[in-house]
């Protein structure tokens, strides 16, 4: 099949790809770009272990086309960690023990700051609302929520980066 | 592979003319949240793929005293948080707002939730509730269809070769007017519908119902009206016996299947309860407007 | 320094899992720039006869390296885990393999297995166990049943003295005093019949595996499967007969097991393709194939009656256990006895009879998932406890705290119990749910109630684990083990406890795992066995590698190693003439004119082994019994608040209460996580999750669209998770503690039924408790009042 020219922006990096227009942008993320830390759970948009930011907007990376993110900028798990400092999210995450198997962590994470980016002030049930896409087998989401509130309620902002 | 050509048109011209060309041997790509999944599963083969996500105006949501245009790629999760629409067309971001989850909404397309024409769709309820139409250009010129005559069966439109559903037209709800979608699903929006009420309802000054519209999701192989309780409540006031009784035609009217969600039984008997919710909270709504 | 033990330190694996640097198994494709790639061909009926299966046009399609069958010269499949057998002249059930393609490129075997000719001739099914134990049943299962032995049947006990049906395959029987004589005397009975539904661990990353050809013939397998040493090389090693010098296991990070991966029927098929090949293969299931091709959990049927005298004491339980075992050729593990080890450990029981038995099934073969059976088998126990407290007019918190079995006592196997703290544990949930005060009804159609359990579950002793520790010359710690790291925390739970031994913070032991050319012996993770079997070893390496260290350091100075004391990294002296040292510079440099030839060697740790094995079992007798079988109990209590919706049948569970008793735990945090995440994972089974069929037997549910995982709205909101732990210390644990992380799912399933009952008034007698069965419930209560 014919590869196409595809301009992404991936983490503040510029690309330039030439892929076959039938590859989603989760398969692009992993195999041509190497970042691994986006996830295939179920693969039909279940599970949302695939979650990236798209344009800042949390969306589910296995049932893109990579077409669909030409021009666009994405944001992975692995774009969050500062030169000296994780971001908020990924601390409070370590500190409240939401995690366990990991799997699900980094499209928990990126859901979570696009929560938070949309809504500095979301509520329990928002988080809720927001979350519901990204199933966890492990913590409970108990944890997870926790994280989330901590961050939202500031006790990051000093240490960290931007949300 | 998945498909063998990727076209991205500028123009519906364009559009129009590569639908023509590729008949049945190509899909859409508006979201992709339907389409990829079926691609991966090779559900469906199609030779080509054309995203239509580049067109002009195709995402657009325009508000005016006569009524709402939703563009055919305006994304679900716009639509139900768009405050434009708050006022007369609460329904239809309560129905987009019901589709799947944020990272889905963020990406799906109010044309896609229609042209893929699943038997479960959500978000077209708000539109059916509304009375909305489609517009369809094709190479015969455009042309507008009822959102509920869209269907043809699980998958199908009325779409013919070479036609593309261009955006959807709402008009203006006349005074007294409430509508509202209930989706029923075990884990809520997350899941497809095991059944899923629409209801408008357009009061007289008097209260009788002056014109109603109930739409049903997941219990036939496409969405359908149910004319009969329609019949029922039209003309009259409602009362819980009503009320109760066009629930129970709903119900009786309608022949679901038993698939992996939910048995037919337990699926009527849902659309008598959802119908019943429906109805009076559109009712409540159209009294209070 | 303080202690580390019982503190909630930071987990060691979580910097590497939030940042995405972690590899998990499934990342390992992308570290190999020439792999094969293997995909399955799978049966899309429960039974059918392979009429025609031609590989012509599969084979000659260029990229297609190899294609196994069924056929395959020079395999035992009965040596090979039941899911990954390939079909020989029938598939046994939906989603068997019937072909195995490896090809250069993914692409390649997705067109190879559809150029595949294949002809079924479907044959009737059974799928479940009501099916499957009819006397002439609609399918035999075994078509070898006539010749083949059942399961253990050379052991006392293991008799299936009445084979209902031929597709009984194991069974097990175990009589403890006089049953029928103490149902004469109980003055009330209960009783009922009970059934679970069938379902799928899903960890969220899919199985798999990569097998790499090394140049000297040997393999190096990556996988997330568990058991590095004792379930996947041990079997690659006996099933394909290779050398253990020349078999490597690596797991790195594992996305989820839920003890679904300890079966490696991903790993022993690509092993073989491997060397079939002689090519670096890869086997990458996807999710339709984690619910059709890997195994399920195994459904349990039973039937209790249990005889008490008024004031509530229990006196007799006559218990009948089926396992639904799916299409299980072979089977010498399933007898019943596994799951009915619930029954044991929580109420005393003088009297008890079990007549247990597996029943083939055309289902994808079961194995095992968290609990080993235990939330089914002690479903029925604990809604006809909850149910006798009611016919009593008991509280049903009472009613348990004077049955449970007391530490020191003897369970109805014979054993002692030497740990348990489930009085407190249920107190306390009871408690935070006030669960014998009745809800406000306030929700509208939605009525609540709150109900109660609880549940133990038996620690079978599984063989030995090994650690090793060095303490390196610059005074850091390095541990070796081979445990598996599912998520629990078990890693961190370990470097804890050697830097509590060593006296240094956590951040000083870096742990390296599951690696069998590096890291030492460690059967496997199951069985909640970890902190406790791999926890005593890491501890006696350490006392190892400090008694060594100490020798060293008292040479240096002259005195008896008794009167050195390890502290970090200073050693405390007794009787010399320094009190105190820094350990790292007694460790003689390398230089060319200043190296010493003994003693400490900068560069050299000084290592200690730890090896720890509990006692084996003690063959049981006649009747089934014997004092020593399982190795201690771990327990939980759940108490739930649920609301039901009386027009849809849904459930909803509003606050939930659970509680532990892990012993004393090594990390509370890792173990409240573990017991949310518990719950969470047992409120998704006992109210949504279970396999549902088409008409040809396949699964039709098999992705996560329609099999319903919990999401964040199924779990209460955060001030209604309440997580208790309440120790018992085990005498045998390091520092009192023990495992806890399958106990946890046992009590919620029936707490939440008896909150139904309390909500609606129906009794349900089995799970999952859908909507549309409870509806049914509710609707056929009524129409009995309305007939009333």
């Amino acid at each position: 099949m014919k590869r196409m020219e595809i301009n992404i922006t991936v983490n503040g990096r510029k690309h330039e790809l030439y892929v076959s227009p039938d590859r989603t942008l989760l398969e692009v993320l992993r195999e041509e770009l190497n970042l691994t830390g986006t996830k295939k759970g179920c693969d039909d948009s279940n599970c949302g272990v695939c979650t990236v930011l798209f344009d800042g907007m949390a969306v589910k990376s296995c049932t893109m086309l990579i077409p669909q993110a030409n021009g666009h900028s994405i944001t992975t798990i692995e774009g969050l960690e500062r030169e000296n400092s994780l971001h908020p999210l990924q601390q409070s995450f370590i500190d409240h023990f939401a995690v366990q198997c990991g799997f699900c962590t980094p499209g928990m994470i990126l859901t979570a700051k696009a929560i938070l980016d949309e809504n500095p002030d979301a509520t329990e049930e928002d988080i809720r609302e927001g979350l519901h896409g990204n199933v966890c087998r492990c913590v409970g989401y108990k944890k997870v929520v926790e994280s989330i509130e901590a961050v939202r309620d500031g006790e990051y902002s000093e240490s960290c980066g931007e949300v | 592979m998945r498909f063998e050509q990727y076209y991205e048109p500028k123009t519906t011209e364009e559009c129009i003319r590569l639908l023509e060309e590729y008949g049945a041997d190509c899909k859409i790509l508006a979201g992709g949240t339907d389409l990829v999944p079926r691609l991966k599963n090779k559900i469906w083969r199609p030779q080509a793929v054309i995203g239509i996500g580049s067109l002009p105006d195709i995402d657009t949501i325009k508000v005016d005293q006569n009524g709402l245009e939703l563009g055919a790629c305006a994304k679900l999760r716009k639509i139900s948080m768009d405050p434009s629409l708050a006022k007369d067309y609460k329904v239809i971001m309560e129905a987009a707002g019901n589709v799947s989850s944020m990272q889905i909404r963020n990406v799906a397309t109010i044309g896609g939730n229609a042209c893929n024409a699943s038997p479960s769709a959500d978000a077209i309820h708000g539109l059916i509730a509304m009375g909305a139409k489609a517009v369809i250009a094709g190479p015969e010129g455009v042309r507008e269809v009822a959102v509920e005559d869209l269907f043809a069966g699980p998958g199908k439109t009325v779409l013919t070769r070479g036609e593309l559903l261009l955006k959807f037209k709402v008009e203006a709800p006349k005074a007294g007017t409430g509508a509202v979608y209930k989706k029923f699903a075990i884990r809520g929006d997350t899941d497809i519908s095991i059944v899923g009420v629409g209801c408008g309802i357009t009061l007289k000054d008097d209260g009788t119902i002056e014109a109603v519209r109930i739409s049903l999701s997941a219990v036939a192989p496409k969405p359908i009206r149910a004319a009969e309780a329609e019949k029922l409540l039209l003309g009259k006031k409602l009362t819980d016996e009503l009320l109760d009784l066009a629930a129970e035609t709903a119900e009786n009217n309608c022949t679901p299947i038993t698939d992996q969600r939910a048995t037919a039984a337990y699926r009527k008997e849902m659309v008598r309860v959802w119908t019943r919710h429906a109805v009076k909270e559109a009712y409540e709504r159209a009294k209070s407007v | 320094m303080e202690g580390r033990i019982g503190k909630g330190e930071k987990r060691i694996d979580a910097y590497d899992k939030v940042t995405g640097k972690g590899l998990f198994a499934s990342d390992y494709v992308n570290q190999y720039p020439v792999l094969a790639h293997m995909k399955a061909l799978r049966s899309p009926y429960a039974h059918a006869k392979i009429k025609k299966l031609d590989l012509s046009k599969a084979r000659a399609l260029e990229g297609v390296i190899y294609i196994m069958t069924g056929e395959e010269p020079g395999i035992d499949w009965d040596q090979y885990p039941k899911a990954s057998i390939i079909a020989k002249d029938e598939a046994l059930w939906a989603g068997q393999m019937i072909a195995l393609v490896c090809a250069e490129t993914l692409e390649i075997a997705d067109k190879a297995i559809e150029l595949i000719d294949v002809e079924y001739e479907k044959l009737p099914a059974v799928l479940d166990y009501y099916a499957a134990i009819e006397p002439n049943p609609a399918s035999v299962v075994d078509p070898e049943y006539e010749t083949r032995p059942l399961g253990f049947s050379d052991r006392p006990g293991d008799r299936a003295s009445n084979r209902v049906s031929p597709n009984v395959v194991g069974a097990f029987k175990l009589h403890a005093g006089d049953v029928p004589a103490a149902m004469e005397k109980a003055e009330v009975i209960v009783e009922g019949e009970f059934w679970t539904g069938k379902k799928t661990a899903s960890p969220l990353e899919c199985a798999n595996a990569i097998c790499r050809y090394d140049s000297d013939g040997g393999i190096t397998l990556v996988s997330n499967g568990a058991g590095v040493h004792g379930v996947i090389k041990q079997g690659i090693c006996r099933i394909l007969k290779m050398k253990e010098s020349h078999v490597r296991v690596i797991q790195p990070y594992m996305g989820g097991s839920f003890g679904s991966r300890l079966n490696p029927y991903v790993e022993i098929i690509t092993a073989l393709m491997c060397l079939r090949t002689k090519r670096t293969v890869s086997f990458q299931f996807n999710r339709e194939e984690m619910f059709v091709g890997a195994p399920s959990n195994w459904p349990c049927i039973t039937k209790v009656k249990l005889g008490a005298m008024k004031d509530g004491t229990l006196i007799a339980n006559d218990y009948y256990l089926a396992e639904e075992i799916g299409a299980c050729l072979n089977n010498t593990f399933f007898s019943g006895r596994l799951s009915s080890s619930g029954v044991l450990p929580v109420y005393r029981m003088p009297n008890l009879r079990m007549d247990t038995c597996a029943v083939a099934t055309n289902t994808v073969p079961a194995a095992e998932y968290r609990g080993l059976g235990c939330p089914e088998s002690e479903f029925g126990i604990e809604c006809l406890v909850n149910q006798l407290a009611d016919e009593l007019g008991m509280s049903p918190v009472e009613l348990r705290l004077k049955n449970i079995i007391d530490k020191g006592e003897r369970d109805p196997h014979g054993e002692v119990i030497t740990s348990i703290g489930l009085k407190k544990c249920l107190q306390s949930v009871a408690d935070a749910i006030q669960v014998d005060e009745t809800p406000e009804q306030d929700m509208g159609v939605w009525k609540k109630g709150r109900g109660c359990a609880v549940g133990g579950k038996q620690n079978t002793p599984l063989g030995r684990s090994e650690a090793e520790v060095w303490y390196n010359s610059d005074g850091s710690i390095q541990l070796f083990v081979s445990c598996d790291e599912n998520g629990m925390g078990a890693t961190t739970a370990l470097a804890q406890i050697a830097a509590h031994e060593f006296g240094v913070p956590v951040s000083e032991v870096k742990v390296t795992k599951g690696d069998t050319a590096i890291t030492p012996y460690d059967n496997y993770s199951a069985s909640s066995r970890t902190t406790y079997n791999t926890g005593n070893a890491v501890k006696l390496a350490c006392e190892d590698a400090i008694n060594k260290l100490k020798i060293e350091v008292a040479r240096v100075y002259g005195i008896h190693p008794s009167k050195v004391e390890i502290k970090g990294k200073k050693a405390i002296l007794a009787g010399s003439y320094v009190q105190e040292v820094e350990i790292p510079p007694l460790f003689q440099p390398t230089s060319m004119f200043t190296q010493g030839n003994w003693g400490l060697q900068k560069g050299t740790p000084v290592i200690g082994h730890g090896l720890f094995c509990p006692a084996p079992i003690h063959q049981w007798d006649e009747n089934g019994l014997s004092d020593r079988v399982w190795n201690w109990f771990q327990y939980s209590a759940a108490a739930v608040e649920v609301a039901v919706n009386e027009e849809t049948g849904q459930v909803k569970v509003l606050k939930v209460a659970s509680s532990a008793d892990t012993g004393n735990p090594i990390n509370p945090k890792l173990v409240e996580v573990q017991i949310e995440g518990g719950v969470h994972m047992a409120i998704g089974f006992s109210v949504n999750e279970e396999h549902v069929f088409n008409e040809d037997g396949k699964i039709a549910n098999a992705n996560f669209s329609d099999y319903r995982l919990p999401t964040i709205l199924d779990m209460p909101t955060c001030e209604n998770v309440h997580a208790f732990i309440n120790p018992d210390p085990l005498p045998d644990g390091p520092y009192g503690a023990k495992g806890m992380a399958e106990s946890i799912t046992i009590p919620v399933g029936p707490a939440i039924a008896h909150a139904i009952y309390k909500a609606v008034g129906v009794r349900v007698n089995g799970y999952p408790m859908t909507a549309e069965r409870i509806l049914a419930l509710i609707k056929e209560k009524k129409a009995k009042e309305a007939a009333e």
